[in-house]
C-alpha cells in the first residue's frame, strides 16, 4: 500500500517537474545536475528542486538524480522533501551538486510541558500527549475540552446530557481509578493547579498537554492519579501589534426524537379499546416539539490584541458568547477576557509573567429538564385551557390562569410562564510568576495564583404557579422565593528553583519546589413564601408572610463553610547522555488536611527513562527509520479528591425536639446534636502505581509517525464506606482504605501524511485505545464488601440497580434477570438458576446473573484532514466498541402497562403483547457499538494581496454529531461511559442534536 | 501578602465550620439535653411508619393486619414486602439490615450522650449534680427501650454501653439482654419525674412503668420465665396514677380518635409519644406509606401524598363488626370523594379516570380475577386503608400537629387483663373482662353494647388477641403480640399459610453484620 502510494506520488512529482521545465524559456542559462541522498547514503527519488525566488523547479528521479536549468551562477537551489529538513545550495560555478538531506527533527524539537517545567519532545520519557491549536476540533460550541475529543488515546470526554449549554462534561483518563474519590484528571491552566475550565475559552488555548502515566503525573502527588491536563494559553509574540477577530454562529437540530404516541395514535388506541374513552381530552399536542427551541442560535465573538517587543509581550482577549440550548428557557450568556503580560529585564535575568482571566455568565436554568413531560403528557391534552372544575362535558382543568394543569403530571409551559431559575456567575483567576537567573543555569521562581468562583442563584414561583395555588398546596396561593450564594476560592503559592548544566555529553536539570494550596467554600441560601404579590419576586424577602404565619411552610436559612489545605515539597532530576539516553526521577512529599491524624503525609516517587534508538548507528542503517524511541516509566500517585472532614467525629443537627425550660409556659423546640460519622484517624490517600512502556516512532521520513503505549496501573487503598460492627459504633459504616482497582490497556496514536506535497494534502490521524478495568479487591481481613450496586433504574416498580460490580470482576457488569420469553398472556418469563423458567414473582436474588457490561473496551477515532489550494476539510470519525447499553426508554415506555401515560409507538406495536409491568432483564440490553461522523468541517483561507487590510482571513462551516452508524435502537449510543455505572441510557430526555456552525477568523 | 505569609506552614489540622467538633460542645446544660434528645428524634426513622426499613415495617408487614402488595406496575420492590408477608425472609434482606443499622445508631446516640454527660464536671458548667444524674437516668431508660425493641427483633444481641468498645462485641443470649434491660429500668425508672405536659415525648416515670409492664408481659418469650405478676404490678402503678399523666387523672380517652388526632398531646390516656409539630419544624412525614398517590390528596384536603403502599389485609378488616365505630373511623373504605363534596376521586392507575373505590380484597378485579388473590395481584384500590391518625385538613390550625403514640393507657389495660388471664390458666377473670370492656365499650352504641360486652366465658385468649388486634391496628406491635400468643408461626390469615417454624419468631442477624463482626452469632435456624 505504502509503496504504491509512493510510486503514485513520485509519478505526480515527475510529471509536474517535466511540465514545469518544458514551459521554461532558455535564455543564457546553465544546466545543473546532481544527486540527492539521505543520511544513510540512499538516493532520494521525488525530491523537489526549486530555484529560489522563481517558479522554476524539477524533481529527482528513481536514482535521486536531477537536472535543472538555472538563470545564472547566482541561483540558489532549494531541496525539499517530505520528512526531511529542506536545504539551500548556492549554485556558483558548479554544474554538479551532491546533496545530503538531513532528517527533519522539527517534531522532536517540539516543546512538551511536563509540570513545573518543559522538555523537548525527544527528551520525554513518560506518556505525554500534546495537542496544538491546529489539531483542535473545529465547530466546538460548549466545553473547551471538546477541542481534543478523539485526539488523545485513552482520554474519554463525554457529554452524556447532550449539548445542553448548562450541562457538564465528564472526563476520564485510562479508565476508572477510584470508587468514591475523584475520577477526573487534574486541570492545570498556565500553572494553576485545579484551574477552572470556565476561565478557558477556545481561542485562548495554545495547547493541551496530557500527562497520562504515573511517572508523568507523580510530580502532582495526591492529585495525579487521574492524570493531569496542562492547558497553556496563547501569549503575545515579538513583532507588530496584531488583531484577531473570530466569530461563529451555530444552531442545534434535533437528530432523534423519541417515538411517542401522537394524538392520532393515542385516539386510535382509544378506538381500539386499549385505553378508555375519557382519556381523549379533545386537543392535539406534540409536547416534545413544543418544548423545542427551534430558533436556537448560539453566537460567539472574540477579539484579541497582541504584540510585543524584545523585552516584553502582551495579549488581551475578550469574548462574548450567547449559547442557546435546543430546549426553551435553556441558555447561557457569557463574556469575559484574558490578559497576559510578560517581560524580561536585568540583562534578561529577571522574568515576569502574569495573566488575569475573568468570566461572567448568566445561565437560565429553568428549561431543559422538562422533557420528562413527554412520558406523562396526554397527547390529546391542550397546553392552554380555561379553568373548569364543575361544568360537565368541558375539559376538567384546575389550572386557573389559562394553562391546562393535568392531574397526574405537570404543564411545562405554565412553569415557564410563572417561574424563573437563573444563576449569575463570576469566575476569576490571577497569576504571576517571577523568575531570576541567579547564576548561569540556576533559576529561582515564585509562582502565585488566586482563583475565585462565585455565583448567585435566584428562583421564584409566582402566586399564579400551579404548585402555589392548587387545592392541596401548602403555600395557599402565595409566591415562593429562593436565593442562594456560593463562593469558593483557592490560593496557591509555589516557589521553585531549577538548575540546568551540561558537562560534556552529560546534561542535568534539577528542580526543587514547595507548594501551598488553600481552598475554601462558603455557601448560604434562604427561602421564603407567603408572598401575596409577585411585585417583589425575590427582592424583598421580609415581605413573605411565612416568617410569621406558621400555617405556611417554614422559611429556611442555610449557611455552610469548609476548607482544606494541601502542602507539598517536590523535586525532579532529569539527566541525559549524548541527547540519546534520558533518565528522570521525581519525588513529591505531600500532606493534605483531609486525611486522618496518623496519615496526613505521603511520598510519591517516579522514575522514567528513554532511549533514542534512532540516534544509534545500527538503527540508522535501516534507512526508513527516522525516529525510534523506547520509553519506560513507573510512578506512584495519590488521590485526595474526597470530601473534607472524613477522618474526625463531627456533631450534626438531628431535628428539633421540645424542651421545657425552667419557668417556661410551653415547650421550645431545640435542635438536637449527635455524631454524624465514625472517626477514622488512619484515613489516607488512595495510591496508584503505574508502569508505562511506550515506543515513539517515525518511519519513511516521518511520513508515518506515532506512538504505542502499554500501561498497567493498580490503585490501592481505595476509599469506600465499609460496614463496621454496630454496636459498638454509632454509625453503621466507616470511610476507610481497603480495595484495589487494576487497569491495563494499550494506546495507539498514528499519523500518516498521505500527501504532503503540492496543492493537495491529506493527513490521517488515528487514535485508539483498549482498556481493561478490574475491581480487584474490595475486602481485607477486617472490612469486606463483595459487590457494589448502582445505576438505579427507578420507578414505577422500584426496579433497583442495573449494575453490580463484583470483587474480582470487571467494572460495569449488568446484573439482572435473564429473559426467557412471555407466557401466552404476555407475562414475563425468566430463567431461574436451577434451569427452570418462572414468572417475575418467582425470581429471587440467586436467579440473577451477569447479563452484559456497559463499559466500552475499545475507543477509536480517525481524523482525515484534506487541503486543496485554499480549502481544508476535516472529517472526524469516532467510535466506541464492545459494550452493552440498557435501553431504559424501551424498558419503561415500550410497555403498554404504562398507558394511559404516553408510551412509545412500539408499546402498541412490537411490544403490545406485554401484559405485565416493566421488569429489568437482558431483554433490554443492546450492543452499543457505534461509529459517529462526529465532526465535518470545511474551511477556506482567502488569498490576500499586498494591499489587503487583513493578514489572514478564513471562513469555515462545521457540523457535529452528523451521523451515527450503530445497531443500537435508542436515541444515541453515546451514553455515560465514565465512572462505575456506565452504559445506562437513562430517561433523561434532553434531545440529542446535530450542531451546525459557520465561522470566521480575521487577522489584521 | 497574606498568601506569602503562609509559606513554610505545614499545619494540616482541620477546622470545622458547619458541624461541631466534640471539643466545642457539651458546655452547657442545654447542650447536654440537646445531645440527650438526639436519639429521640432519630426514633421516628425506625419506630414509626414513616421509615420503610425499621422496626415498624417489620413488626407490621410480617403480621396479620397490614401488607404491602404489588399493585400493577407499582410495589414489586424486589419482592421485599412479599417475603415479609409469606415469612420467607433470609439474612440477606436489605431492609432488615437497614433496621439493624437504624436501631443501633439510635443506641449509639444514647451511649454517646451518656458517655459525654458522665464525663462532664457538673460544677465547671454550673449544673447541679442531681440534675446531671437525672439527665443520665433518662438516657439509660431510653437505652433500655432501644434494647427492648432490638431484642424483640433479633433476640440474641451484644450488650454494649460504651461507644467503640469493644470493637467486636460478642452476642449475648436473649436472657442476658433481658436481665440487662430489667436491671437498667429498675435502677433508673424511679429517678425519673412523673409524666406531665413538661415531659411530653420524654422519659417519664409512667413511660418507665409502661416499659416494665411490657417487658414482664413478654418475659416468658424473651427470657423463658413468666413474670406476669410483675407486669400487673407496673400496669397498676400507671393505672393508679403513680406515673403521672399528661392532663388531669390518667384515663381512657372516650373519643375514638382522641389519642390519634392532631391535638393528641392533650389525650388523657397517652403516656409516651413523639411530639411532632409542623409549626416547630419537626413535622411528621405523613406522606409516606399509608397515604395514597396524589389523587388522594384532594380526598383528605391535605397537601401531601404518598406511595400507596400499606394496605389492610382483608381478614383483618373483616375482624371488625359493621357496628364497630372503629371500622368507620379508623379506615378509608369504599368510594372516595373530594373533601366535603360528592365529587368522586378518580383513579390514576388501573382505574385511571374512573371513580376510585377502596375494596376489601387484593386481586386483579379489572382483569376479572376472583378468589382471595395474592401479594402480587394488587391494584391501586386494593384493601381498606389507614385513617386512624388524622393530620386534619389544611385550614385546621393544628394541621399536621399530631403526635405519634408509643404507649397509651389502653395498652396497659390490655397488658394487665392478659397477665391476669395467663395467671388464671388462660381463663378470663372478672377484672380482666372489666378492663377490656372498658376499652371496647367506647366503640359501640348503647343498644349494641348489650350484645357486644365480654363475659368471663366469651373473653377467651383467642378473643383477647383478636380484640387486641382491633384496638392496636397500625400501632406497630402486632408481630410481638402474635408471637406472645403463639400464633405467629401457626396462624393463617388471608393468603398466608403457617410455616410452623419457630425460628421465624426472631429475625436473622443481617448477613452484612455477621461479615462486619465475627463475634456475632447467627440466630438458630438461619
Amino acid at each position: 500500500m505504502n509503496n504504491q502510494l509512493k510510486k503514485i506520488a513520485l509519478f505526480l512529482f515527475l510529471f509536474l517537474g517535466m511540465a514545469i521545465s518544458h514551459s521554461m524559456q532558455a535564455q543564457g542559462r546553465k544546466t545543473v545536475t546532481g544527486t540527492v541522498i539521505d543520511p544513510s547514503g540512499m538516493p532520494l527519488p521525488g525530491v523537489t528542486v526549486q530555484e529560489k525566488g522563481t517558479t522554476n523547479g524539477a524533481a529527482t528521479d528513481f536514482d535521486g538524480n536531477f537536472s535543472i536549468e538555472v538563470a545564472s551562477n547566482d541561483a540558489v537551489l532549494v531541496f525539499t522533501y517530505i520528512g526531511m529538513a529542506s536545504q539551500e545550495q548556492a549554485v556558483g560555478t558548479k554544474t554538479n551538486l551532491s546533496v545530503t538531506l538531513q532528517n527533519d527533527e522539527e517534531a522532536l524539537q517540539e516543546v512538551v510541558l511536563i509540570g513545573y517545567g518543559s522538555q523537548q519532545r525527544k527528551a520525554v520519557s513518560t506518556a505525554v500527549t500534546k495537542v496544538d491549536t491546529e489539531d483542535f476540533n473545529q465547530g466546538v460550541v460548549q466545553s473547551p475540552l471538546e477541542l481534543i475529543q478523539g485526539k488523545v488515546a485513552g482520554l474519554q470526554i463525554t457529554r452524556a446530557g447532550g449539548n445542553n449549554p448548562n450541562g457538564g462534561t465528564a472526563i476520564q483518563l485510562r479508565g476508572v481509578t477510584s470508587i468514591t474519590g475523584s475520577r477526573s484528571p487534574l486541570i492545570v491552566i498556565d500553572g494553576i493547579p485545579g484551574g477552572n475550565l470556565d476561565l478557558i475559552q477556545q481561542n485562548d488555548i495554545e495547547s493541551f498537554n496530557v500527562l497520562k502515566d504515573g511517572a508523568a503525573a507523580a510530580i502532582y502527588g495526591t492529585r495525579g492519579t487521574n492524570g493531569v491536563i496542562l492547558i497553556t494559553t496563547k501569549k503575545g509574540s515579538k513583532g507588530a501589534a496584531a488583531f484577531t477577530y473570530s466569530s461563529f454562529v451555530s444552531r442545534d437540530y434535533v437528530n432523534s426524537k423519541p417515538d411517542f404516541l401522537s394524538a392520532n395514535e393515542f385516539r386510535q388506541a382509544i378506538a381500539d379499546g386499549i385505553i378508555s374513552e375519557n382519556n381523549d381530552l379533545g386537543s392535539s399536542t406534540d409536547i416534545f416539539d413544543e418544548l423545542i427551541n427551534e430558533s436556537n442560535l448560539t453566537q460567539y465573538h472574540n477579539f484579541v490584541a497582541s504584540g510585543g517587543s524584545e523585552k516584553s509581550n502582551y495579549r488581551a482577549s475578550f469574548y462574548y458568547r450567547d449559547a442557546q440550548g435546543i430546549a426553551l428557557e435553556n441558555g447561557r450568556e457569557e463574556f469575559g477576557g484574558r490578559v497576559s503580560f510578560n517581560q524580561t529585564g536585568l540583562d534578561d535575568k529577571l522574568t515576569f509573567a502574569s495573566s488575569l482571566a475573568v468570566n461572567l455568565n448568566d445561565a437560565n436554568l429553568l428549561g431543559g429538564g422538562q422533557f420528562g413531560a413527554v412520558t406523562s403528557w396526554n397527547p390529546t391534552a391542550p397546553i392552554n385551557a380555561p379553568y373548569n372544575i364543575s361544568e360537565e362535558g368541558i375539559l376538567y382543568n384546575p389550572g386557573k390562569y389559562g394553562f391546562y394543569q393535568p392531574e397526574n403530571g405537570f404543564n411545562p409551559f405554565s412553569e415557564y410562564a410563572e417561574r424563573f431559575n437563573e444563576r449569575k456567575q463570576i469566575t476569576f483567576s490571577g497569576d504571576a510568576k517571577l523568575s531570576y537567573e541567579i547564576i548561569d543555569g540556576l533559576v529561582g521562581s515564585v509562582f502565585g495564583s488566586y482563583q475565585r468562583n462565585n455565583w448567585n442563584d435566584r428562583y421564584y414561583r409566582t402566586t399564579q404557579d400551579y404548585a402555589q395555588y392548587n387545592t392541596g398546596s401548602a403555600y395557599k396561593g402565595t409566591g415562593y422565593a429562593y436565593k442562594g450564594n456560593h463562593t469558593d476560592y483557592t490560593q496557591t503559592v509555589e516557589p521553585t528553583i531549577t538548575f540546568n548544566k551540561n558537562f560534556g555529553d552529560n546534561n542535568i536539570e534539577v528542580l526543587g519546589g514547595y507548594s501551598y494550596q488553600y481552598s475554601t467554600t462558603e455557601d448560604y441560601s434562604m427561602d421564603n413564601n407567603g408572598f401575596t404579590t409577585d411585585g417583589f419576586e425575590d427582592w424583598n424577602f421580609g415581605a413573605g408572610n411565612a416568617i410569621t404565619d406558621t400555617d405556611l411552610p417554614r422559611p429556611s436559612l442555610y449557611s455552610f463553610k469548609e476548607d482544606n489545605t494541601l502542602i507539598a515539597f517536590f523535586g525532579r532530576l532529569s539527566y541525559n547522555f549524548k541527547d540519546r539516553y534520558f533518565l528522570q526521577a521525581s519525588l513529591r512529599h505531600e500532606g493534605s488536611s483531609r486525611f486522618g491524624a496518623n496519615n496526613k503525609w505521603a511520598s510519591f516517587p517516579a522514575v522514567s527513562g528513554a532511549w533514542v534508538l534512532s540516534d544509534e548507528e545500527f538503527v540508522q542503517d535501516a534507512g526508513f527509520i527516522n525516529n525510534l524511541k523506547l520509553r519506560a516509566g513507573y510512578g506512584i500517585t495519590g488521590n485526595q479528591g474526597i470530601p473534607n472532614y472524613q477522618s474526625i467525629v463531627t456533631l450534626g443537627t438531628g431535628g428539633k425536639y421540645p424542651v421545657f425550660l425552667d419557668g417556661a409556659d410551653g415547650a421550645t423546640y431545640y435542635q438536637t446534636y449527635g455524631p454524624v460519622k465514625n472517626p477514622n484517624p488512619d484515613l489516607k490517600w488512595e495510591t496508584k502505581k503505574e508502569l508505562n512502556i511506550g515506543v515513539d516512532f517515525g518511519f519513511w521520513f516521518n511520513k508515518l509517525s506515532g506512538s504505542i503505549d502499554y500501561y498497567t496501573r493498580r490503585t490501592e487503598d481505595l476509599l469506600l464506606s465499609y460496614d463496621v460492627p454496630q454496636p459498638p459504633f454509632v454509625q453503621g459504616s466507616i470511610y476507610t482504605n481497603v480495595g484495589d482497582i487494576t487497569n491495563n490497556g494499550l494506546e495507539l496514536a498514528l499519523s500518516y501524511r498521505v500527501f504532503d506535497e503540492g496543492e493537495f494534502k491529506w493527513n490521517v490521524d488515528f487514535v485508539g485505545s483498549y482498556q481493561n478495568n478490574e475491581l480487584t479487591t474490595l475486602s481485607n481481613q477486617i472490612f469486606s464488601v463483595s459487590e457494589l450496586y448502582g445505576g438505579n433504574i427507578g420507578n414505577p416498580g422500584n426496579l433497583g440497580n442495573a449494575i453490580r460490580n463484583t470483587e474480582g470482576g470487571p467494572i460495569g457488569d449488568f446484573y439482572g434477570k435473564r429473559f426467557a420469553g412471555f407466557t401466552v398472556d404476555g407475562q414475563w418469563l425468566f430463567h431461574k438458576a436451577d434451569g427452570t423458567i418462572g414468572r417475575a414473582s418467582d425470581m429471587t436474588e440467586e436467579d440473577k446473573a451477569i447479563i452484559g457490561n456497559g463499559l466500552p473496551k475499545y475507543y477509536a477515532s480517525l481524523t482525515n484532514t484534506f487541503r486543496y489550494k485554499n480549502f481544508d476539510l476535516t472529517v472526524l470519525l469516532r467510535g466506541k466498541f464492545k459494550y452493552d447499553i440498557l435501553n431504559t426508554v424501551d424498558l419503561f415506555y415500550g410497555n403498554p402497562s404504562l398507558l394511559p401515560g404516553n408510551v412509545l409507538t412500539s408499546a402498541l406495536g412490537q411490544y403490545s403483547n406485554i401484559s405485565e409491568a416493566p421488569q429489568y432483564s437482558d431483554y433490554y440490553l443492546e450492543n452499543g457499538n457505534f461509529v459517529k461522523l462526529d465532526n465535518l468541517t470545511l474551511g477556506y483561507n482567502f488569498n490576500l494581496g499586498e494591499n489587503s487590510p487583513f493578514s489572514a482571513l478564513r471562513i469555515f462551516g462545521s457540523a457535529r454529531n452528523l451521523a451515527t452508524i450503530t445497531g443500537y435502537t435508542g436515541r444515541d449510543p453515546e451514553v455515560q461511559d465514565t465512572g462505575l455505572y456506565p452504559g445506562i441510557d437513562d430517561r433523561n430526555f434532553y434531545p440529542r442534536t446535530v450542531t451546525v456552525t459557520a465561522g470566521l477568523n480575521v487577522n489584521f | 501578602m497574606g498568601i506569602l505569609l503562609t509559606i513554610g506552614c505545614t499545619d494540616l489540622e482541620e477546622t470545622t465550620y458547619s458541624e461541631l467538633s466534640e471539643s466545642n460542645f457539651y458546655k452547657t446544660e442545654l447542650e447536654l439535653v440537646q445531645a440527650n434528645l438526639r436519639p429521640f428524634t432519630h426514633m421516628q426513622a425506625w419506630l414509626a411508619w414513616s421509615g420503610q426499613n425499621g422496626y415498624y415495617y417489620h413488626n407490621e408487614l410480617s403480621a396479620d393486619q397490614t401488607a404491602w402488595p404489588q399493585k400493577g406496575r407499582h410495589g414489586y420492590d424486589n419482592a421485599d414486602h412479599i417475603r415479609q408477608h409469606y415469612h420467607t425472609w433470609t439474612s440477606q434482606e436489605g431492609r432488615l439490615n437497614n433496621a439493624w443499622r437504624l436501631m443501633w445508631t439510635g443506641l449509639g446516640f444514647v451511649n454517646t450522650a451518656i458517655e459525654s454527660i458522665e464525663a462532664v464536671d457538673a460544677a465547671s458548667i454550673g449544673v447541679e449534680p442531681e440534675r446531671l444524674a437525672s439527665i443520665v437516668a433518662e438516657a439509660k431508660v431510653l437505652r433500655a427501650y432501644h434494647y427492648m425493641k432490638i431484642m424483640d427483633m433479633w433476640g440474641n444481641v451484644p450488650i454494649v454501653t460504651t461507644v467503640g468498645v469493644p470493637t467486636n462485641p460478642a452476642t449475648a443470649p436473649r436472657e442476658e439482654v433481658f436481665a440487662f434491660i430489667e436491671q437498667e429500668l429498675l435502677e433508673n425508672v424511679e429517678k425519673l419525674q412523673p409524666l406531665s405536659q413538661k415531659l411530653i415525648g420524654r422519659m417519664s416515670r409512667a413511660v418507665g412503668y409502661a416499659m416494665l409492664s411490657e417487658l414482664y408481659l413478654n418475659a416468658e418469650v424473651w427470657s423463658g420465665t413468666p413474670r406476669y405478676a410483675e407486669s400487673i404490678e407496673y400496669s397498676d402503678k400507671i393505672i393508679n396514677g403513680e406515673g403521672g399523666s399528661l392532663t388531669g387523672d390518667i384515663a381512657l380517652d372516650q373519643d375514638p380518635l382522641g389519642p390519634f388526632n392532631n391535638t393528641n398531646e392533650n389525650s388523657p390516656e397517652n403516656i409516651f409519644q413523639f411530639p411532632f409539630s409542623r409549626k416547630n419544624d419537626f413535622g411528621y412525614s405523613w406522606a409516606s406509606f399509608y397515604m395514597g398517590f396524589t389523587n388522594m390528596t384532594a380526598a383528605l384536603d391535605v397537601n401531601y401524598s404518598g406511595n400507596n403502599a400499606f394496605v389492610v389485609i382483608p381478614t383483618a378488616f373483616d375482624a371488625y363488626k359493621e357496628n364497630d365505630i372503629r371500622k368507620q373511623e379508623w379506615f378509608l373504605f369504599g368510594p372516595q370523594y373530594r373533601y366535603g363534596t360528592n365529587e368522586p376521586i378518580l383513579g390514576s392507575e388501573e382505574y385511571n379516570g374512573k371513580p376510585f373505590v377502596y375494596v376489601n380484597n387484593i386481586r386483579r378485579n379489572t382483569e376479572g380475577q376472583t378468589g382471595e388473590g395474592s401479594m402480587t395481584d394488587g391494584e391501586e384500590n386494593s384493601g381498606a386503608r389507614f385513617f386512624k391518625y388524622r393530620s386534619g385538613t389544611q385550614d385546621d390550625p393544628n394541621y399536621l400537629e399530631g403526635d405519634y403514640v408509643i404507649y397509651r393507657l389502653t395498652e396497659i389495660y390490655f397488658n394487665k387483663a392478659e397477665a391476669l388471664m395467663r395467671l388464671n390458666n388462660g381463663n378470663a377473670t372478672q377484672e380482666a373482662v372489666d378492663l377490656i370492656n372498658e376499652s371496647k365499650m367506647r366503640y359501640f352504641t348503647e343498644e349494641d353494647w348489650a350484645t357486644e360486652a365480654y363475659t368471663t366465658t366469651t373473653l377467651t385468649m383467642d378473643e383477647l388477641l383478636a380484640e387486641r388486634g382491633r384496638e392496636f391496628i397500625f400501632e406497630g406491635m402486632r408481630r410481638t403480640d402474635l408471637i406472645r400468643f403463639g400464633e405467629f408461626t401457626t396462624g393463617s390469615w388471608w393468603d398466608h399459610t403457617p410455616s410452623g417454624d419457630d425460628h421465624l419468631t426472631i429475625y436473622p442477624i443481617p448477613f452484612r453484620q455477621l461479615q462486619a463482626n465475627p463475634n456475632l452469632v447467627q440466630n438458630p435456624g438461619y
